[in-house]
């Protein structure tokens, strides 16, 4: 579960990324987040992340209160979270095998489980023969599936992803969000940061919308989601 | 609310013995893993290692000169006599009695008479005066005896004691102990050891801000990977770990280096140095390092290897923090 509750975030220099911003996304709910650059849908993932520490108000993640855990245990709160990103946050210098198991290697997951796992998350997201491979032979998609298999191996509640579909083609888009929709049918918590208002037309989900740091709407949007099923005829 | 840390803490669903296993491995992992890093950067590793190893064989060399010096010297101190002119008063059998005394001495191993008569004879033949003294009515030279300290005994503060109580006895008019070359001898050995304490202190924290700095630039050279492992859960212990074996290993080859070095200087100067000796009739060889002060040597260079390390890692790990850009 994700709440928010009256969050602002100021940076130094008085750049006010978000201002009261208050929501809830059940367990095991999907849900989209959106609002042109600048909006704070970064600043968002930040805070639940641990980035980031709220200006004020409250952010709980499976009702932890973010500002209450120490520096000692945030790698251990960051481990409840898989993470996804635009620009994949792969490490370069590692086979795809050694990059989706590293979560399970700093959890000290045995060689026999960690190995198990790892080809039980690439064959989810279709990878199972590229294991040997390193992500510069890879393409934006494949690597951007590395980064979801990688985020999901240690079987995280909740899953954030920041642009994810910001490099692919609209079909590999719609592939990728398919993964996450499995995913949430395991009971998986997915919030999805997207400017692509094409992608959330053709889903039907709730979504929160920014705008200067403050949110606008937060639900279904229905002219948005029938404009969608008319692109889709 | 329910538990506020426990989305903070890490999980105990295996038991101990499983668990202490699996950081066994993660060590041995990172262990080997840290040594194929050095492996993968040979041109800063075998620099890194050069330094070390050369900065620790100066005060190895040096301390193994001073040991070498300590031995000689002792050598010496164990063949010093002290020499107890007798009274011209004292007759041959006084004499006698009192070699009998000094030989129960505990800190005396050998006694020996020299007449009046027998030193003059000496003095005739070394002298080259010969024929002068004949014409001398009286024999001025006193009847000696040279006392040999034990070994125990022989130590210059421990030879002044000794010299000062036989110059109590009644026989003895004078005793001479030449005690000022073996004062000045020992000064100057420990001046020098000194110095190779305090040249060895220098280059060990020279060898940990080396070491440091090493290790300071190979994360700078990993901050993204830092960055990306955080993101995913490591604590700041789990990414330290291959930063510190590479300082242990830096650590282990320095010290070898180190161990060669100082094997081939001493193979080197033994050659002169036993040229030279032979020239005074010793049979004095250069000795060596001996195990455990190569392994004292290698244990040395992991510890500062281990703490340059350890001070790198220390102030630079943690202001690596991830981003989401």
């Amino acid at each position: 579960m994700i709440r928010f509750d009256n969050v602002s975030k100021v940076y130094p220099g008085g750049f006010v990324a978000l201002k009261d911003v208050s929501f809830q996304v059940e367990s095991g709910e999907m849900a989209f987040l959106t609002g042109h650059s600048g909006a704070g849908k970064s600043t968002l993932l930040k805070l639940m992340c641990l980035m980031e520490k709220a200006t004020s108000g409250t952010v709980e993640l499976n009702n932890t209160d973010l500002s209450k855990i120490k520096y000692n245990n945030i790698p251990y709160a960051r481990r409840n979270i898989g993470m996804i990103f635009q620009n994949h946050n792969l490490l370069m210098d590692r086979t795809v095998f050694d990059n989706v198991a590293l979560p399970l290697i700093i959890e000290g997951c045995s060689l026999k489980e960690t190995r198990k796992r790892v080809e039980a998350a690439l064959e989810k997201v279709h990878l199972q023969n590229k294991l040997k491979y390193y992500p510069n032979m890879l393409s934006g998609g494949e690597q951007q599936r590395v980064g979801i298999a990688r985020a999901l191996v240690n079987k995280p509640p909740i899953l954030l992803a920041d642009e994810p579909t910001g490099n692919l083609d609209p079909k590999l888009s719609l592939d990728i969000i398919k993964l996450f929709e499995e995913f949430n049918d395991l009971g998986v918590t997915v919030l999805i940061a997207t400017h692509d208002l094409g992608l959330i037309a053709r889903m039907k989900y709730r979504t929160l919308t920014l705008k200067q740091g403050k949110m606008i709407t937060d639900g279904l949007i229905e002219g948005l989601h029938s404009k969608g099923k008319q692109d889709a005829r | 609310m329910q538990d506020s840390e426990h989305f903070a803490r890490p999980s105990n669903k295996l038991g101990f013995s499983a668990r202490f296993a699996g950081w066994v491995i993660r060590h041995v992992q990172q262990g080997i893993g840290s040594l194929g890093d050095l492996w993968r950067t040979p041109f800063t590793s075998v620099m890194t290692i050069l330094v070390l190893g050369i900065s620790l064989t100066l005060p190895a060399t040096l301390h193994l000169f001073v040991k070498n010096a300590k031995t000689v010297t002792e050598q010496w101190n164990s063949a010093s006599e002290i020499t107890l002119f007798l009274k011209l008063s004292v007759s041959d059998k006084s004499a006698q009695q009192l070699v009998q005394r000094l030989s129960l001495y505990p800190d005396i191993a050998s006694v020996k008479y020299v007449s009046a008569e027998q030193a003059l004879a000496e003095f005739k033949v070394l002298s080259g005066f010969g024929d002068a003294l004949e014409y001398l009515d009286d024999n001025p030279l006193p009847a000696t005896v040279l006392v040999t300290p034990t070994q125990r005994a022989s130590q210059a503060e421990a030879a002044g004691d000794l010299l000062l109580k036989l110059e109590q006895e009644r026989e003895v008019e004078q005793g001479k102990l030449d005690l000022e070359w073996l004062t000045r001898l020992q000064a100057m050995a420990e001046l020098i050891e000194d110095i190779v304490i305090g040249l060895a202190l220098l280059l060990c924290l020279s060898v940990v801000l080396i070491i440091g700095n090493t290790i300071r630039l190979a994360i700078l050279n990993q901050k993204d990977a830092i960055a990306i492992m955080k993101l995913v859960g490591a604590t700041d212990a789990f990414i330290q770990r291959p930063f510190l074996y590479a300082g242990i290993w830096y650590g282990i080859l320095g010290g070898l280096v180190a161990c060669l070095c100082v094997y081939v200087l001493g193979t080197y100067l033994s050659y002169a140095l036993e040229n030279l000796t032979h020239l005074y009739h010793s049979n004095f060889k250069l000795e060596g390092l001996t195990s455990s002060e190569i392994l004292l040597l290698i244990l040395s260079a992991i510890i500062l290897g281990f703490s340059g390390s350890y001070i790198s890692v220390r102030k630079h790990i943690k202001t690596i923090e991830p981003t989401a850009d």
